[in-house]
């Protein structure tokens, strides 16, 4: 395995999932909600930057829309889209708690695979979308791969600094009061449905733009692509850095993101081999899950943190 | 018009199915308090201990499927024991999340072993009876009367057993049912071997109508959701009634709309049912 791509791949990937590691962090940590359809955005995301981006349809492509437009534009409209869908999904929903809205979000994630599966008119139907336009930015000598882990990380760090100055911000205040105890903000006149709603709406964006930017790295949006396994992925990376910083979030992505890379990465001679690999490496992925959970490794950690020594 | 009640006939072999699948995953619910999405994965468990022993090992169906259905059974226990149960204080949510991973854990289990590829069990073609031009096999007759079955005796246990009724007074309030005496360790105990008991029997009907696949089981959760949902969470009569619907609703959509739209007919009950009707048919109020 080439060390040097090993490196550049989880820095890329990393990065991107924890995008979402951070966006689904604020939500579950910050707002109290159970997302479990976290896919969708990423996947309306990348939908919306390789629609606006493409060419008008000729051949034997069954997709109606090309817009051809420009990278940025695509870029932009990626974001947006995510948080209309975050509008559209999150309205009707976010009155219900706890497991009923996970299963409310998780129906409308796979409700959304459905239409990208079957609705050959937005994207070819399961071939998906190849060839999604990459931005032509080059620098002299630097390599595709680097300039995209870099935008990865740059989008990384953005949302990271986003977010903190949110939570920083008297509204992340009232958020966190809203999550102690909802009763007593709603009390002291916060609106607590609203502030819901709007945390929601605001986190879904940069997953949006997580989202073009997978499509611009892989040049290619299928629904295979983004299937329920994100979300749970996403999931495990944010219990497994803990639920309640950013710097663990982040960690954990990068920590699953690289364990993934490296079984990917081992040389197999057959397939067989190479099946049962993914297939310990998901089982490994499951139980790393449970024992963290089951033992409430990072809850004792920063209890032994806050007693004075 | 007969294309429709062809359908529909369809329909009620898979909202059978449907209903043995579902009624294992509401008792834990109903008991246990949380949704446990490992569930389906014990489908996937027994469907393929029964393929391993019919096909393999070459032993004829009824023994195998007894001892797939025992083995998930203790199965199901034991990973509530080592897994669930030290974390019940934690919570529905977390319970749900962890249900995850189990799912991962089962199903990458059963993948890394069984590889990937359709199987299907050394049984006799299924025989097509026709009554008035509608079309139905033997192994769907059987799936219909083993969920009628497996309801009557259920209701029998639950209402008739001292084990049953000491399920039904801790579902309905533990501290309560502890304080009047009823061992609510053993109950739950209970509790798991029959749901997962339950899992196995439908695991095995999946394993005689379908062709096997690992990924099966997955597939199969969506739908016990929808079932659940629509059913009222934690509710046991209503989930046959929703189980028919979904099942019928399922296969006669088939007739209006594209079939690869099928599954999304479950998803879409999910969706309306928790938007209006967040209690579910069973009109028990939802905590």
């Amino acid at each position: 395995m080439n060390f040097e791509a090993l490196l550049v791949a989880v820095l890329t990937f990393g990065c991107l999932f924890s995008v979402l590691t951070l966006s689904l962090n604020l939500q579950y940590a910050r707002g109290g909600m159970i997302n479990f359809g976290t896919v969708a955005y990423f996947a309306v995301g990348a939908y919306a930057y390789a629609i606006v981006t493409q060419e008008p349809p000729s051949g034997l492509d069954q997709y109606l829309i090309g817009l051809n437009g420009p990278w940025w534009l695509g870029f932009l409209v990626a974001g947006a889209g995510a948080a209309g869908f975050a509008i559209l999904t999150g309205w009707p929903t976010l009155r219900l708690r706890g497991e009923y809205l996970a299963l409310t979000t998780f129906a409308f994630a796979e409700v959304l695979h459905s239409f990208l599966l079957n609705e050959r008119g937005i994207g070819n139907g399961s071939v998906g979308l190849a060839n999604v336009e990459r931005p032509g930015i080059s620098w002299a000598d630097v390599p595709d791969s680097y300039v995209f882990a870099a935008a990865a990380l740059l989008l990384m760090l953005a949302t990271i600094i986003v977010y903190r100055r949110i939570l920083a911000s008297p509204y992340g205040r009232a958020m966190d009061a809203v999550r102690d105890d909802e009763m007593a903000a709603e009390a002291v006149g916060k609106d607590v449905a609203r502030m819901r709603f709007e945390v929601f709406v605001i986190s879904a964006v940069p997953i949006g733009f997580a989202g073009a930017l997978y499509a611009m790295i892989t040049t290619l949006v299928s629904p295979d692509l983004f299937t329920a396994e994100v979300t749970f992925f996403v999931w495990i990376a944010l219990v497994l850095g803990g639920e309640r910083t950013m710097l663990g979030a982040v960690l954990g992505t990068i920590v699953l993101v690289t364990f993934q890379e490296v079984v990917r990465g081992i040389p197999f001679e057959t397939v067989r081999s190479a099946q049962i690999a993914a297939s310990v490496e998901h089982m490994l992925t499951g139980a790393i899950f449970v024992i963290i959970l089951r033992w409430q490794i990072f809850e004792r950690i920063s209890i032994a943190r806050s007693q004075p020594a | 018009m007969s294309l429709l009640a062809q359908y529909f006939v369809t329909g009620i072999a898979t909202g059978s199915f449907l209903i043995l699948a579902t009624i294992g995953f509401s008792l834990t619910r109903q008991v246990e308090g949380f949704l446990n999405i490992a569930h389906a994965e014990l489908l996937g468990v027994s469907a393929f201990i029964t393929w391993g022993l019919n096909v393999l090992a070459g032993w004829p169906l009824l023994p195998s499927a007894a001892v797939a259905i025992v083995v998930t059974s203790v199965f199901g226990l034991v990973i509530a024991r080592a897994v669930y149960d030290p974390i019940k204080k934690l919570g529905p949510a977390v319970l749900l999340i962890t249900s995850v991973g189990v799912a991962y854990v089962i199903g990458g289990g059963v993948d890394a072993v069984v590889g990937t590829g359709i199987r299907t069990l050394d049984i006799p073609l299924a025989t097509t009876y026709k009554f008035y031009g509608l079309r139905i096999t033997n192994y769907q007759l059987m799936v219909i009367a083993l969920a009628a079955l497996t309801a009557v005796t259920l209701a029998l246990f639950l209402n008739k057993t001292s084990t049953g009724l000491a399920i039904r007074a801790v579902a309905a309030n533990p501290e309560l049912a502890a304080s009047r005496g009823v061992d609510v360790r053993k109950t739950s105990r209970a509790t798991w071997l029959i749901s997962s008991g339950l899992a196995g029997l439908a695991g095995v009907m999946l394993a005689m109508i379908a062709t096997l696949s690992t990924d099966i089981a997955f597939h199969q959760i969506l739908k016990i959701l929808a079932v659940a949902i629509l059913a009222g969470l934690g509710s046991l009569y209503s989930v046959i009634l929703s189980g028919l619907i979904v099942g019928v609703a399922m296969d006669m959509s088939v007739y209006w709309i594209p079939a690869g739209y099928r599954p999304l007919i479950a998803f879409a009950i999910v969706i309306i049912v928790l938007l209006f009707r967040p209690q579910g048919l069973s009109g028990r109020k939802a905590a």
